[in-house]
């Protein structure tokens, strides 16, 4: 009796475990390319996220030393007028330019994703969305405008694929986007109020869900571009 | 009276279990990270990986620049400063479109009923290829400038400006004609578009300027 039960269940555990080899057999066969794009991709993920790393180091790197000829002009300064003069006129040039930090009253504005639809990427925010509301901002006269943090100069460019942003020389950028201007508030806030200005996003607000809002702040504060203001080829006429 | 399990039960329990719990970590584990890296495709990796090498190299070159020049300036000497100072002005006056440039670059021309938005993205596009300087019909621009539409057409910093459109872009050469060459081959499919082409010059003039308002609203 005792050996016939004993057979029994090694018979139940020997079913289980070839039951069990023969469906982790078949998973693995048919996920054969998925699992090496999954390698693949992680390989480039890791790429991006190595690269991403880098540039942050360079680009706190670039504020820093930003910082420390600030200082040492600064001295040079207090001891030559002539240099003084040459700072203080570059001083107005830089906060224009927006290597400078800039404080005072203007708009925050949030843009998140939608809902995801039927193929199309339409619900993601893409980088002429925030072309068009950073262009809306110093239309209503923004004297300076940041994204998720990072400065536009006169010089920044937009681009990147579906649902991510790059600026310049930064990081690319996802969702939530928070775009923060300083400049004249009730300028600003008319306008992005007013519902025949960003039609296209707004669309998209009413149809998939996007997330577009604003609010107007007495005090803000935006932090020095922290890349790089090249002009290796423009030379003055 | 039920009868007490035996040993045996017990270890075929006990394995059962263990391969439940291995072939269900096994099957969640790639399901999840499928599911992780489910909005991201290797081409779009591909590309962000490139735009983050030349970005770094832009950056490194830059980092390079500020140190020789702090190195400069911890010599101690008033010269120095001035003369740094000197040339920074003088190249964010580039930046900021104060004053007259030249250098290579591209003019690109097109024919066509274009909105404020389509030049925004035509000058987006050459900033994205490394424009330092830009101009549409004699207008110059920079990233503040107002692109507007009104009912006599377009308009750049409130001045009316109208078609057909010639952008003018100093910068990278190469890099630029590549964007002329896929802007305007793109646009050539566009049936509003008359005319488009672009040349490519060793040196470009842009004498137009940018009229640069004073802070009101922000300081430091």
């Amino acid at each position: 009796m005792t050996l016939r039960r004993t057979g029994a269940y090694l018979l139940v555990a020997l079913t289980a475990l070839t039951f069990g080899y023969l469906i982790t057999a078949q998973l693995r066969a048919e996920l054969p390319v998925p699992g090496n794009r999954v390698v693949r991709t992680e390989a480039l993920v890791r790429t991006v996220q190595d690269l991403e790393s880098t540039n942050a180091g360079y680009r706190s790197q670039i504020s820093s030393l930003r910082g420390q000829i600030d200082t040492l002009e600064a001295q040079a300064a207090q001891r030559s007028d002539t240099t003084q003069r040459l700072r203080d006129e570059v001083a107005g040039l830089r906060a224009h330019a927006g290597v400078t930090q800039l404080r005072g009253p203007g708009v925050v504005v949030d843009l998140g994703n939608g809902r995801p639809g039927a193929g199309a990427t339409d619900y993601l925010v893409n980088f002429q969305d925030i072309q068009d509301v950073v262009n809306l901002l110093f239309q209503g006269g923004a004297e300076g405008v940041a994204v998720n943090g990072h400065r536009i100069s006169p010089l920044s460019s937009f681009s990147g694929p579906a649902g991510t942003v790059v600026i310049d020389q930064g990081n690319p950028l996802n969702a939530p986007f928070q775009v923060v201007a300083v400049g004249n508030r009730n300028q600003m806030e008319h306008l992005m109020g007013d519902a025949s200005k960003l039609g296209g996003l707004r669309n998209r607000q009413r149809a998939l869900g996007l997330a577009l809002s604003f609010q107007g702040s007495p005090d803000l504060t935006l932090a020095p571009y922290d890349s790089a203001l090249e002009t290796r080829f423009a030379q003055p006429a | 009276m039920p009868s007490r399990p035996s040993l045996n039960a017990v270890v075929v329990g006990l394995l059962s279990a263990l391969l439940a719990f291995v072939a269900v970590v096994q099957v969640r584990s790639q399901f999840e990270v499928e599911r992780s890296l489910s909005g991201v495709d290797p081409t779009t990796l591909a590309f962000l990986i490139d735009d983050l090498h030349r970005a770094n190299d832009t950056l490194a070159r830059d980092a390079g620049a500020l140190a020789a020049r702090r190195a400069a300036l911890q010599g101690g000497s008033n010269q120095e400063a001035a003369a740094q100072l000197n040339a920074e002005a003088a190249q964010l006056r580039v930046v900021e479109g104060l004053v007259p440039v030249h250098g290579p670059g591209v003019v690109v021309t097109v024919d066509a009923p274009l909105t404020p938005l389509d030049l925004q993205d035509a000058l987006d596009n050459l900033r994205v290829a490394g424009a330092e300087a830009l101009a549409l019909n004699d207008q110059r621009l920079v990233t503040s400038s107002v692109i507007n539409g009104d009912s006599e057409g377009v308009t750049v910093d409130g001045v009316s400006v109208r078609g057909p459109w010639t952008l003018w872009a100093i910068g990278d050469p190469t890099r630029l004609s590549s964007a002329a060459d896929q802007m305007t081959r793109a646009l050539r499919d566009d049936p509003r578009v008359h005319s488009a082409g672009y040349r490519a010059e060793s040196d470009l003039v842009i004498r137009s300027t940018v009229v640069q308002r004073p802070f009101v609203y922000g300081s430091a």
